[in-house]
């Protein structure tokens, strides 16, 4: 196992279960005080095509999935073919023998082992024989790392409690099997210390409610989704209450409504749903309604490829809007800075009535792994409010920022799209779209300044090796990336890029970095070199959808780094 | 620096006009528009709410964009003043976030059955416990004239200097179908009868929709017709059918309800009796409730 870190993959179609086999397998290693990182690749489809789950694990932290996997289980004549070649050495590949062509003919330049269990014949035994396939990973599972029939019938007794009896019986044929036609074995060590499991989704969810959402609205787009169902599914327990209009328009515009009369709002989406919302983000601008929005970028342009990863949206989180008003953008680069910098930018929409986007990826998004959160990190918004007669929504202060006061009131309170005077009446007086624009521009040096005490970049690595400069979920990449090749670099993530956190780059314009992001045209590079003059050494890009496999990539930055 | 008034002995609060549901904003409707008296209803309106106990500070507004929408800067309510087209939308999200507050969204004819039918349709769909009052003139009057949805064909505006080439929607027929609990028409002309029906759809639980003939003096000046054709309804509300079926006549304008009828509003049942602004709760609680899900996580999607 390379650094002791065993990846397990199974594959197959659509509707076979092939995600739950993943979370079966990340639940087991969590449950053995593991660490474990999960990748769902799947295609824009609900039946057929080709899915498949790759869960990493490690005692200690792992930020990626791995290409090569220690075992892999082919539930299809595709899934065999494609996954062959990721068999690492000394791995298990356990497939039905009906997917070979040729028998015997062992995985694709690999020393690896070929198991050829009839899955399918057996699941035949039993009723609904497609919905069986499934256990067969965590049989193959439990024999290949070496646990017992009682480990794999307690596990089918919490995760396939369906037809429990029928599972059990499968699961032991497929195990007996298995256990029969090889010795090879990956015994996993056990940690004391078992962390929960979330997808980036839900640790965006679960920091904004910590950071009292009291609404979430959306409109279903991949990969942003799964963020809406969960805090559909998890209203009454958080809280917070979930509406789903008839479109991202509906959607900005609903919340907006809603934080207008003081409540939390959030809405999400990806890319073409979010360029939906783009009118409303300057009507939240201009009236100064807090607004908090979570874009998580597919591989674009348009519709682009809807269930796969890019960083391509970067310049278009940061220019979202016409006119001139403030925004704050930040993109986490782990699953515990998802809550965290979700928490922080509601904190922040309150605190300045300004637009914050969590700027995120399919990747961080929809992959999931052990997260070890302090729930208490995030902040509670509470924004300035008005005291005494005579309320005027947008007063004339030093830092920009008007208190806020909410209906039922007895002042009248009235907030606007249209530039406007201190009462929230409309104005085209020369001297008052003046003053309001000072007085909104205000805020962005407020901003900053409050931004300037948050961890806007995170160093990794060894200082004094050679940098990389990347952001967003491409940092758990780089990080893995650096444990598999065993490389010394020091890595310079940054968290937030509006407002631009010049002040972490001090010093570093001679650096010469390598710029490591899933863009095409490197965005986040020439953002570097606009903002703080520095220009790249080399630049590492992905943009396939696929996210960087560490190994890979290590063997992209060690070209580059010497 | 703001051009208000100064405050004068009246009593009157800062920011009031000439009443105290008046603005000092200087109003810029034509002399003779019909908008004048849609604001003079709304104003009624807000009083005979305030002899039942319904206090002005519990009813809140918005408006879209257009000459409709400058009744935002001046009546004296609470709320936001939206987008072109977004006002129906913007409603919704200020009665989710706090259900306990009355919501009335003055839109344009151009505005909503153009540029924001969708949000209408769906307002009427999902019963959002909001009044729509929409000042119908026919036109795109704040940006010189166009045709709007609701002109009709033959109408010749800058846009359409050949006549307009499509036949008008009928919003009363749009809103019954779409599942609206409260439809009326209302005529600026008739400004009691205008503020009565405001008040109903205030009070109607679940979604008002009220069409208001209103005349354009400078680009579709109708008062002749609408003085001719529009009489209140001899018999008002009608059951859904005859409701349907009268909203289709277009030889003459009945006024008055056309349908009332009862099912749960969106925001009882979306929110199950929740007022997201009242019931915010407290930052333990809510770190409590986080803590309890994430505890419970033991894989994706649980």
């Amino acid at each position: 196992m390379l650094n002791d870190v065993f990846t397990y993959l199974v594959a197959g179609k659509a509707g076979e279960g092939i995600k739950k086999a993943g979370s079966v397998a990340a639940s087991l290693f969590a449950g053995m005080g593991r660490r474990a990182f999960q990748y769902d690749d799947y295609q824009s489809l609900i039946r057929g095509g080709h899915n498949f789950s790759i869960v990493s694990t490690a005692m200690r932290e792992v930020g990626s999935q791995y290409g090569r996997a220690e075992l892999i289980v082919a539930l299809d004549a595709r899934s065999y073919e494609k996954h062959r070649g990721s068999l690492a050495d000394g791995g298990v590949l356990v497939c039905d023998p009906d997917v070979i062509s040729e028998e015997g003919v062992a995985p694709e330049g690999t020393s690896g082992t070929l198991v050829t269990v009839p899955l399918r014949e057996e699941a035949a035994k039993y009723p609904y024989p497609e919905l069986r396939v499934g256990v067969a990973g965590a049989a193959a599972l439990c024999a290949v790392t070496g646990l017992s029939p009682d480990d794999l019938e307690a596990l089918i007794r919490d995760e396939y409690p369906r037809d429990l009896e029928n599972n059990v019986a499968y699961g032991r044929a497929i195990y007996e099997a298995i256990i029969s036609a090889t010795d090879v074995r990956f015994p996993l060590e056990r940690g004391d210390d078992v962390l929960p499991i979330l997808a980036g989704n839900e640790a965006i969810a679960l920091g904004a409610a910590a950071a009292g959402l009291d609404l979430y609205v959306a409109y279903p787009m991949t990969p942003s989704s799964s963020l809406l169902h969960y805090l559909a599914k998890h209203d009454d327990a958080l809280g917070v209450t979930v509406m789903h209009p008839e479109s991202e328009i509906a959607v900005a515009n609903i919340a907006i409504g809603a934080a207008s009369m003081g409540a939390r709002a959030m809405v999400g989406s990806s890319g073409g749903g979010f360029a939906l919302m783009e009118e409303a983000l300057s009507f939240a601008g201009m009236a100064e309604t807090p607004l908090l929005c979570m874009l998580s970028a597919r591989s674009g342009p348009s519709t682009g490829v809807p269930t796969y990863t890019e960083q391509a949206d970067l310049r278009f989180a940061l220019n979202q809007g016409h006119g001139e008003f403030s925004r704050v953008v930040a993109s986490p680069g782990s699953f515990s800075e998802a809550y965290r910098v979700t928490a922080e930018l509601m904190d922040i929409a309150w605190r300045f009535q300004t637009v914050g986007i969590v700027l995120t990826e399919k990747h961080l998004s929809e992959c999931s792994a052990t997260i070890d959160i302090d729930i208490g990190a995030a902040p509670w918004p509470e924004p300035k409010l008005a005291t005494g007669e005579g309320y005027r929504r947008y007063a004339i202060t030093d830092d920009g920022v008007s208190p806020m006061l909410f209906p039922p009131s007895e002042e009248l309170i009235k907030s606007s799209s249209y530039e406007h005077d201190e009462y929230g009446v409309t104005t085209e007086d020369a001297e008052t779209i003046t003053v309001m624009h000072d007085k909104r521009n205000r805020k962005l040096a407020a901003i900053e300044k409050h931004v300037r005490g948050l961890s806007t970049a995170v160093w990794h690595g060894d200082p004094d090796a050679p940098l990389i400069l990347t952001y967003g979920s491409t940092t758990m990449s780089v990080l893995e990336a650096l444990r598999a090749g065993g490389l010394r670099a020091a890595v310079l993530q940054l968290v937030y890029l509006e407002p631009f956190p010049v002040w972490e780059l001090e010093g570093l314009r001679g650096a010469r970095p390598v710029v490591v992001e899933q863009s095409s045209t490197g965005q986040f590079e020439k953002l570097l070199r606009e903002k703080a003059g520095i220009e790249a050494s080399a630049s590492v890009r992905r943009y396939d959808g696929r996210p960087f496999d560490p190994v890979e990539l290590a063997r992209s930055l060690e070209e580059v780094l010497s | 620096m703001t051009k208000r008034p100064a405050s004068d002995e009246t009593k009157l609060p800062l920011w009031a006009g000439p009443d105290d549901l008046t603005t000092y904003g200087e109003n810029t409707w034509c002399p003779g528009c019909g908008n004048f008296a849609i604001l003079n209803a709304a104003k009624s309106a807000i009083r005979s709410l305030e002899e039942e106990g319904v206090g002005r500070e519990r009813v809140v507004m918005t408006a879209g964009i257009g000459q409709h929408a400058k009744i935002f800067d001046y009546l004296g309510l609470s709320g936001i003043y939206s987008l072109h087209g977004r006002a129906v939308a913007v409603a919704q999200g200020m009665k989710l976030a706090n259900p306990d507050m009355k919501v009335i969204a003055f839109v344009g004819d151009g505005d909503t059955m153009g540029e924001g039918l969708a949000h209408l349709m769906f307002a009427a769909k999902r019963n959002s416990d909001i009044t729509v009052v929409m000042h119908d003139n026919g036109v795109y009057a704040l940006t010189t004239g166009q045709r709007s949805p609701l002109s009709p064909e033959g109408y010749k505006g800058p846009s359409t200097p050949h006549g307009n080439t499509e036949p008008p929607l009928n919003p009363l027929v749009l809103a019954l179908e779409a599942g609206a609990t409260f439809v009326a028409r209302g005529y600026s002309g008739d400004i009691s009868g205008l503020a009565e029906l405001i008040t109903d759809g205030v009070r109607h639980r679940g979604f008002s929709f009220i069409d208001v003939l209103q005349p354009c003096v400078t680009f579709n000046n109708r008062y002749s017709e609408y003085n001719e054709l529009a009489k209140p309804m001899t018999e008002s509300p009608l059951p859904f059918d005859e409701a349907l079926a009268l909203a289709r006549v277009r030889e003459t304008l009945p006024l008055g309800v056309f349908y009332r009828g009862e099912r749960g509003s969106a925001e009882e049942l979306l929110a199950r009796g929740r007022n997201p602004v009242v019931d915010h709760g407290c930052r333990e609680d809510r770190l409590a409730a986080v803590r309890k899900l994430l505890i419970g996580s033991t894989r994706p999607g649980t």
